[in-house]
C-alpha cells in the first residue's frame, strides 16, 4: 500500500523550494488527505471551498472514486505518476492525494496573479472596443471565446520552453485557414527548445523563417477585437501566456498599414487615413535622409525662401548638415529611450531637459539649426502612425541617413530598388509580404491603401488562400 | 508558374517607356528633327508586330524557349543560343548602363561627381541578378504605379508649354533621314527577347498575345507622347538638349531653378529606371545559368555586374565611341537577335505539355 508521506516525498523531491506548500488534512471519518500547491499560483480560497470542504465533512470511509464525486471543483483529472503531479504543480495547479492510493487527483486551480483586461496602450481607438489581452492565456482565450462562438474555431494547445513549460495556444477557424499551416507554424515551434519564453516575441522569431531579417513575419495584436478578426480572416492565430501580445501568421506588411478604427469608420475616412499613414511612413523614414542630400548633393531640390532660411540658421553651425542631423537623431532617440525607462515623475523634468535645454538652448547656442529639429520632430511623429512598424523603420532612417550622408539622393533611390526586390519576393508561410501589391490582387485591393465598406468585403483576402472564401452573403 | 501574364504587360508598358527616356528623344531630335515621331513610329510598329508574334507563340506551346531548342537541336545547341542571348543582352545593358551614369550625375548631384557614386547600382544590380522571374514580375507590379505616378506629375507639369507650330510643317524631312533614324536607334529595342525569355513562365490565357501587345503599344504610346511633348517645348533645342525627362517639365511656371519638385517626380520615376535597367542584367544572368548549366546565380551575378563595372570605368570617358559603333553596327546585331530569333522560335516544334 503506498502511504500518504510516499506521495508526498515523491512531490517533495523535485519540488524542493519552500513556496511548494503541502496542506495535510483528515476527514471526519479519519481518512488523510494532502494538497500539494505553488503558493502564489494556485486559488487557495476555492481550494478550501471546493477541496478541503467536502472532504473534511465526509462521515463515512470514502474510496477513491466517490473522492472524485465529493470533489465540488469543475476541472478535476485523473493522475498516476509522480512526474505529472510534479508538473502540474508547477503549473500552477492543485495535486490531491489520498492515503493508501498510488493515483491523485489534479485540480485546475490555477489562478496566476494577473490584471484584468484594459485598453491596450498601443492600440487605442475612440470608437470601437476597449478590451485588451492581458497576461493570462485563459482570460485571453475567453476574449477570444466570447466573441468567436463558432464550433469551427479550434484552440490547440503547445508547451515549449524547456525550463518554462510555457503554453502557447493556437487559435484558428477550421475549414476557413489554409490546409495544413497550423501543423506547419507546430512544427517550426517545436523546433526550437529554449529554456524560457518570457513573451510572445520570441515565438515571433521561432515562427519565421528567417529570424535575422529586418523585417517580421508575422502581425501582433493586444486587442482581441483585430486578433478575432485575423482569424476569421483565415489566419492562425497565437496566445503566449505571459504576454499580453497575440500573433497572427500569415502576414503582409499592408497590415500594419491598418488600424482597428479603419473598420468601425466610415470607409472613406478610413481610405483618407490610411494613404496618410502610408505618406507619413514615407515620410518619416525619408525626410531626415533627403534634407541633408538635398543640402549636401543638389540645392535645387530646396526652394529658394526656404534656402534663404535655412542658410540663415545653418550660417556659424560648427557642425556639418550630416552630423547635425544624425546627432540631432540620436537625441531624440536618447529622449525617447529616457521617456520609456525613466519613472513617470521624472517625466517633466525629462520634457523640460529635452524640449527647452537640448531643443531651444541648443539651437539658441548654435550648435544645431532649427530645421534640423523640425525635420526630425516630424520623422518622429510621422513614423508613429504606424506604431508596429516603428522597430523597422526607425532602422530603416538610420540606415537612409547613412546613405544620404555619404552617396546623396541616388543612394537613397537605390536603397528603396534595393527594398522593393528584396521585399516582393520574401513571404510569411506562402503568402507573399507585400500583397496584395506584388503580386497584385485585385479583390484584396479593396481593403489595402483604401478600405472599402463591408458591402464591397464579400470575400476573405485571397492572398491568404482560404479554403472557405465567403465572408458577407446577403439575403 | 513564376510570371502571370499582367506583369508582362506592365513589364512591357513601364520599361519600355522608361528605357527610352534619357537620350532617345535627343537622339531622335537629332536625326529627324521634327518629324521625330515618325522613326519611333516605324521602330515600335515593328517591334509590336514581332511582339504579337511571340506572344501568339507563347499561346502554341507551354514550353520554355530552351525547351524547345533542347527538343529540337539537343541540349548543346540550346546552350549555344542561350549563350549567344546572354551576350545580347550584356551588351543591350551596356548603353542604357551608360546613358543611366551621366542621367545620375546629372539630375542627382548639383557638381560632377565621381564615378563611384553610381557603383551603389551595381550593389543592387548583383542582389537583383540573383533573384528569379518571379521577382521580375513582382517588381513590375511595384514599378508600373510609380511610373504612372511619376509620369503623370511630369506630363501635367510639361504640357503647359508644348508649343504646336514646332512640328509644322510636317513631313519634310526625306524618307530616307526617317529610316536612317529609325534604323540608328535600333539598338534599343530588345523587347521580343524579353518576351522570349518569359516564354514558358507563365501559363497563356485566351487573348493574351493581344493583351501583351496592347501593353506594348501602351508603352510606345507613352514614349511617342514624351516626344512629343519634348519636342513641343525645344523645338530645333531639342538635338542638343540632353536627358530629356528632366528637362520637360522645367519650364512650369511654379518651378523655379532653385524649389525644383519635378526632381521628386523624376527621383520617383528613377525606380522604374532602375528595374527596367536590372532587367537586361538579370536576363544576362539567366542565359549564363542556362548555357554553362552552373546553378549559383550569385557568382554569375557578380561576375556579370563585375564585367560590366570594368567596362563601365575603363570606358568612362569613351562613351561617345562606344555610341557611335552602337548607332552604325549594333543594328545587325539587335535585327538578328530581336526580330529574326523570336520569328526562328516559330519554326521550332512546339509540342503541348499535359
Amino acid at each position: 500500500m503506498v502511504t500518504l508521506e510516499k506521495n508526498i516525498k515523491g512531490v517533495k523531491d523535485v519540488l524542493t523550494s519552500q513556496d511548494i506548500i503541502v496542506f495535510e488534512f483528515n476527514s471526519l471519518s479519519g481518512k488523510k488527505f494532502a494538497a500539494i500547491y505553488a503558493d502564489g499560483l494556485a486559488d487557495k480560497q476555492l481550494l478550501g471551498e471546493l477541496v478541503v470542504k467536502p472532504l473534511r465533512d465526509a462521515k463515512e470511509d470514502i474510496k477513491l472514486d466517490d473522492v472524485k464525486l465529493l470533489l465540488a471543483s469543475p476541472e478535476v483529472k485523473d493522475g498516476t505518476k509522480i512526474k505529472d503531479a510534479i508538473k502540474e504543480v508547477s503549473d500552477g495547479n492543485a495535486v490531491l492525494f489520498v492515503d493508501g492510493e498510488k493515483d491523485f487527483f489534479i485540480i485546475g486551480l490555477k489562478n496566476p496573479p494577473g490584471r484584468t483586461p484594459a485598453e491596450p496602450p498601443t492600440q487605442i481607438v475612440i470608437k470601437g472596443p476597449r478590451e485588451g489581452f492581458t497576461e493570462d492565456i485563459k482570460t485571453n482565450l475567453g476574449l477570444v471565446r466570447k466573441r468567436v462562438k463558432s464550433e469551427n474555431m479550434q484552440v490547440k494547445m503547445l508547451k515549449t520552453g524547456k525550463r518554462s513549460d510555457t503554453a502557447v495556444a493556437m487559435v484558428y477557424i477550421d475549414g476557413v485557414c489554409e490546409k495544413g499551416l497550423p501543423e506547419k507554424i507546430e512544427k517550426q515551434i517545436a523546433k526550437n527548445e529554449i529554456d524560457l519564453i518570457p513573451d510572445s516575441s520570441y515565438i515571433s522569431q521561432f515562427i519565421s523563417k528567417k529570424p535575422r531579417s529586418l523585417f517580421k513575419r508575422n502581425g501582433t495584436t493586444e486587442k482581441p477585437d483585430i486578433f478575432c478578426a485575423k482569424i476569421c480572416e483565415g489566419r492562425v492565430g497565437l496566445i503566449v501566456d505571459g504576454s499580453p501580445i497575440a500573433l497572427t501568421v500569415p502576414y503582409m506588411l499592408v497590415e500594419d498599414m491598418q488600424a482597428a478604427e479603419d473598420y468601425y469608420a466610415l470607409s472613406y475616412r478610413s481610405t483618407v487615413l490610411r494613404i496618410i499613414r502610408v505618406m507619413s511612413l514615407i515620410v518619416g523614414m525619408l525626410l531626415p535622409a533627403l534634407y541633408i542630400s538635398a543640402q549636401l548633393f543638389k540645392i535645387q531640390l530646396i526652394p529658394f525662401q526656404l534656402l534663404l532660411k535655412i542658410a540663415s540658421s545653418i550660417s556659424g553651425l560648427p557642425l556639418s548638415p550630416s552630423v547635425e542631423m544624425f546627432f540631432t537623431l540620436f537625441v531624440l532617440e536618447v529622449l525617447n529611450e529616457a521617456s520609456i525607462r525613466m519613472p513617470k515623475y521624472v517625466g517633466l523634468a525629462l520634457s523640460v531637459v529635452g524640449a527647452l535645454v537640448l531643443g531651444d538652448t541648443a539651437v539658441k547656442a548654435g550648435i544645431i539649426s532649427s530645421p534640423a529639429i523640425i525635420i526630425i520632430a516630424l520623422s518622429a511623429i510621422c513614423l508613429y502612425t504606424t506604431p508596429d512598424l516603428v522597430e523597422t523603420t526607425t532602422t530603416l532612417r538610420w540606415i537612409f541617413l547613412i546613405i544620404a550622408g555619404s552617396i546623396g539622393p541616388f543612394g537613397i533611390v537605390v536603397f528603396i530598388c534595393f527594398l522593393i526586390c528584396y521585399l516582393v519576393t520574401e513571404q510569411s508561410y506562402g503568402v507573399p509580404l507585400m500583397c496584395p501589391f506584388a503580386p497584385l490582387v485585385k479583390n484584396d485591393l479593396y481593403d489595402s491603401m483604401v478600405k472599402a465598406n463591408s458591402y464591397t468585403l464579400k470575400k476573405r483576402p485571397e492572398s491568404l488562400n482560404v479554403r472557405d472564401k465567403v465572408r458577407l452573403k446577403q439575403k | 508558374m513564376k510570371l502571370c501574364t499582367r506583369q508582362i504587360c506592365f513589364i512591357l508598358l513601364a520599361y519600355t517607356a522608361v528605357s527610352r527616356m534619357i537620350l532617345y528623344p535627343t537622339l531622335l531630335s537629332a536625326a529627324c528633327g521634327r518629324d521625330l515621331l515618325f522613326p519611333a513610329l516605324i521602330d515600335f510598329f515593328v517591334q509590336g508586330v514581332i511582339i504579337w508574334a511571340v506572344a501568339f507563340l507563347c499561346s502554341k506551346t507551354d514550353k520554355t524557349l530552351f525547351e524547345l531548342l533542347e527538343g529540337a537541336l539537343g541540349n548543346i545547341v540550346a546552350r549555344i543560343v542561350y549563350g549567344l542571348f546572354a551576350a545580347f543582352f550584356f551588351l543591350t545593358a551596356i548603353i542604357p548602363l551608360f546613358e543611366q551614369k551621366l542621367y545620375v550625375h546629372a539630375i542627382f548631384y548639383d557638381t560632377i561627381p565621381s564615378l563611384l557614386v553610381f557603383v551603389p547600382f551595381f550593389f543592387f544590380s548583383v542582389y537583383a541578378g540573383t533573384k528569379g522571374f518571379k521577382n521580375i514580375g513582382r517588381s513590375a507590379d511595384i514599378c508600373l504605379p510609380v511610373f504612372i505616378l511619376a509620369m503623370l506629375f511630369i506630363f501635367v507639369m510639361a504640357l503647359v508649354e508644348v508649343k504646336w507650330d514646332n512640328f509644322l510643317p510636317i513631313l519634310k524631312t526625306p524618307i530616307k533621314k526617317v529610316f536612317g533614324g529609325s534604323l540608328s536607334t535600333l539598338y534599343r529595342f530588345s523587347e521580343p527577347c524579353w518576351l522570349l525569355m518569359f516564354m514558358g513562365h507563365f501559363k497563356y490565357k485566351k487573348w493574351d498575345a493581344a493583351k501583351i501587345t496592347l501593353s506594348y503599344a501602351g508603352g510606345a504610346v507613352i514614349t511617342l507622347f514624351m516626344l512629343f511633348v519634348f519636342y513641343g517645348i525645344y523645338g530645333e533645342l531639342a538635338m542638343s538638349r540632353q536627358f530629356a525627362i528632366s528637362k520637360i517639365s522645367l519650364f512650369f511656371p511654379a518651378i523655379e531653378l532653385l524649389g525644383r519638385i519635378d526632381l521628386i517626380a523624376l527621383y520617383i520615376l528613377e525606380i522604374a529606371m532602375l528595374f527596367a535597367l536590372v532587367l537586361n542584367i538579370q536576363l544576362t544572368v539567366h542565359c549564363v545559368k542556362k548555357c554553362t548549366g552552373y546553378t549559383d546565380k550569385n557568382v554569375i551575378s557578380f561576375i556579370v555586374n563585375a564585367a560590366l563595372l570594368i567596362i563601365l570605368v575603363v570606358c568612362d570617358s569613351k562613351f561617345h565611341s562606344i555610341h557611335t559603333v552602337y548607332e552604325k553596327w549594333m543594328w545587325i546585331v539587335f535585327v538578328i537577335f530581336a526580330n529574326v530569333m523570336p520569328l526562328l522560335a516559330w519554326a521550332l516544334p512546339r509540342r503541348k505539355k499535359r
